[in-house]
């Protein structure tokens, strides 16, 4: 029965609108000879709903009328569909068939009401179309003129995504032009990866030290998929820099200037700063270091020209006044030119598994044309590679910089925090920083539990350097985290906790 | 952080929370009634069909949703008895009504019902026979909890608007309240089966 009922179904067409492949049918006004229900008992019906049926008999055609008695016979029995075969006979007269089949009898049903349509058209949209395989193609064309078939179309979705990476693409359906008919749309987009330069990412966290307290970061980005505006804002953050600050910035870009692969920044930040005791203290200690400061008022404008979509090089201006701490409003300038080149991958190799590589060198060095009290050269150099397989990730990151001559202190280097050197107080390891680091790490994640291992070297140039290690585990559940970490050869050192979120 | 400014953000945190409150005291109410040898469950404000999960349907996707429904003897009480059904969601596009089919070994379908009809039908057909309640079909009070999870996640937001941190932040700071949304549990009681 079920069988027969599917191949009534497939045969005929679903629901009333006949398709253009049907047989012509007679024409509104013909003369109705006889209106039947197939394949459900009438005596479910209402007497109401039977009556009408049968007194289509012997009246004219009028498919309106014939529609509206199937649909009523779907409110009445919600359990079915109906469909309408009207057929023409010999005489010039025409039979009225409505053919009735359970919901719960065909898969494609069940799982989506909308596979009782048929399907009038297939719609590509993000990309052209012949940027997909024929057989793919072909694949989704043979969808057209046939009822829906959910698991094809999502079967067709994934395809669709594996020969596209770097596009995300959703499947969705509309109505179509006539009653019974619907359009299926491919909707693709692109994902940031696809991009020649990237935005900014958010630096945005609050995060918990249980040696430093909290720290906090909000970037709220505003704009569209070229230009962009920015405002930040920052909460005693400790976390970043030799310095703690609190302030605001502000950052507009654009990825676009005449080609995609020309893009500009310019930010200002305004920021307070404070410095805690054993900075001070170790700043008290070395007269080769530079003075602290009160407030930082700064000004970064930046171009980036992307060689390839993975390999982009960058170049700017960064200018800073540094209200002096202890002979306020006596300020210094530290300006400097900037210039880094950055690679950025994401492979797909197989479903389910990705690897992403992120490396990047940056150049930061004084120019007396802007009026810089300090003279000195930054570099900085970091690698870090990310391999996901289901549910578990390895995470592998190094990086090492080196200063020289006489930085402003926000450009010294630090370890320590909550992404270095975890288990280790910044504070106690190198308050005042140094102007040389190396530091590496390695993270194992399983769903969300981590383990991870951290070493490093924060030192001052000439001076003894020290290894150092921790290691520690945590959960992070997309943008929370929570770590334990415990200092490695260290006596008397004990676990630091630290937790927040990161977005 | 200033003590002030610590001060000022627990007092948002703490109105935030009260503004939650009324929202959830409010949402659901669930009856019980015995239909011959079951137990029918009935609610209503669930609050599945709505926001995201509408938008997935009215795309003309369908949906899975878990549901389970556990009697309990007291209200954070151990469990009594247990049913779990699943239930798969589509929207008519061209009757502009919610279809919904309960899977496993005996498919049961409807259609054309509301938005807040389908997602009764659901909890309707969580039956669970009288004689799975024991003692509890003698006049003892008991308790029910009904639980569902959205199985199939709308899509994650489209990215080409940019990383848009704000509503990164929100979806952060009320993943409680989305998760509500696609992950929810209500419990209702005291009922005997002579009420």
């Amino acid at each position: 029965m079920r069988t027969l009922i599917l191949l009534l179904l497939c045969t005929l067409g679903l629901p009333a609108a006949p398709t253009a492949a049907q047989t012509p049918e007679p024409a509104d006004g013909t003369r109705v000879e006889s209106a039947d229900v197939l394949l459900f008992p009438t005596e479910q019906l209402s007497p109401g709903l039977r009556r009408d049926i049968e007194a289509l008999a012997g009246k004219p055609l009028s498919r309106p009328d014939v529609t509206a008695l199937a649909r009523r016979i779907e409110e009445e029995r919600p359990e079915v569909v109906v469909a309408v075969r009207i057929d023409a006979r010999d005489n010039g007269e025409a039979r009225v068939f409505f053919l009735v089949a359970r919901i719960s009898d065909d898969a494609n049903l069940g799982t989506n009401i909308n596979a009782r349509y048929t399907v009038e058209s297939v719609e590509i949209e993000g990309l052209d179309e012949h940027e997909i395989s024929a057989p793919l193609r072909d694949r989704i064309k043979a969808l057209v003129g046939t009822r829906l078939d959910p698991v094809e179309a999502d079967a067709i979705v994934e395809k669709l995504k594996a020969e596209r990476p770097g596009y995300n693409v959703v499947r969705r359906i509309e109505r179509g032009t006539r009653r019974g008919q619907i359009r299926v749309v491919f909707k693709f987009t692109e994902t940031e990866e696809l991009r020649w330069i990237p935005f900014q990412k958010s630096r945005s966290k609050f995060v918990f030290h249980s040696e430093n307290g909290w720290s906090g970061l909000h970037d709220i980005p505003m704009g569209s998929r070229v230009h962009r505006v920015t405002a930040g804002l920052a909460y005693d953050d400790n976390d970043t820099l030799v310095e703690e600050y609190s302030g605001a910035r502000v950052r507009f870009e654009t990825r676009q200037l005449g080609t995609e692969r020309v893009g500009a920044s310019l930010e200002a930040s305004w920021l307070n700063n404070t410095w805690r005791e054993p900075v001070l203290a170790a700043l008290a200690l070395d007269p080769s270091l530079t003075e602290p400061y009160r407030h930082r008022v700064s000004v970064d404008p930046m171009v980036t020209v992307a060689i390839t979509r993975h390999l982009r090089a960058t170049g700017g201006l960064s200018l800073s006044s540094l209200e002096s701490l202890h002979q306020s409003p006596a300020s210094q300038m530290a300006s400097a030119v900037t210039g880094g080149l950055f690679f950025s991958q994401t492979w797909r190799p197989e479903h389910r598994t990705r690897q992403i590589v992120d490396a990047g060198y940056e150049l930061r060095t004084s120019v007396d044309g802007f009026g810089s009290d300090f003279d000195y050269t930054r570099h900085f150099a970091r690698a870090r590679y990310e391999f996901r397989n289901r549910h578990n990730t390895v995470i592998a990151e190094v990086f090492g910089g080196g200063i020289t001559g006489q930085p402003p202190l926000f450009e010294r280097f630090t370890l320590g925090d909550s992404t270095t050197l975890r288990g280790w107080d910044k504070f106690e390891l190198a308050p005042a920083g140094g102007n040389r680091v190396f530091h590496q790490s390695i993270e194992y994640r399983f769903h969300g539990a981590a383990l991870f291992l951290d070493a490093g070297s924060v030192w001052d140039n000439g001076r003894e350097r020290q290894l150092r290690a921790s290691t520690g585990f945590g959960f992070h559940i997309e943008h929370f985290f929570a770590t334990v970490a415990f200092p490695l050869d260290a006596p008397g050192e004990g676990a630091t906790f630290m937790m927040g979120v990161r977005f | 952080m200033t003590p002030p400014a610590a001060r000022a953000a627990g007092i948002a945190l703490v109105a935030l929370a009260c503004l939650g409150v009324p929202y959830r005291l409010a949402a659901q109410s669930l009856t019980v009634r015995a239909a011959g040898d079951m137990l029918q469950v009935r609610g209503s404000g669930l609050r599945l069909i709505e926001s995201a999960v509408a938008e997935h349907l009215k795309d003309g996707r369908s949906v899975r949703v878990d549901f389970e429904m556990t009697i309990l003897d007291k209200a954070q009480g151990a469990a009594v008895t247990q049913n779990r059904q699943s239930f798969v969601l589509s929207f008519d596009l061209w009757e502009q009504r919610y279809a919904v089919t309960r899977t496993g070994a005996a498919p049961r379908s409807i259609s054309h019902l509301t938005a807040r009809d389908a997602e009764a039908w659901c909890v309707e057909n969580l039956s669970i026979p009288l004689t799975a309640l024991g003692r509890f079909s003698r006049d003892l009070p008991f308790w029910v909890r009904v639980e569902f999870r959205v199985q199939e996640q709308p899509p994650p937001p489209d990215d080409t608007q940019g990383p848009l941190a704000l509503r990164t932040l929100i979806e952060v700071f009320s993943r409680r309240g989305s998760e509500q949304a696609l992950d929810r549990t209500f419990t209702a009681g005291p009922f005997r089966i002579g009420n």
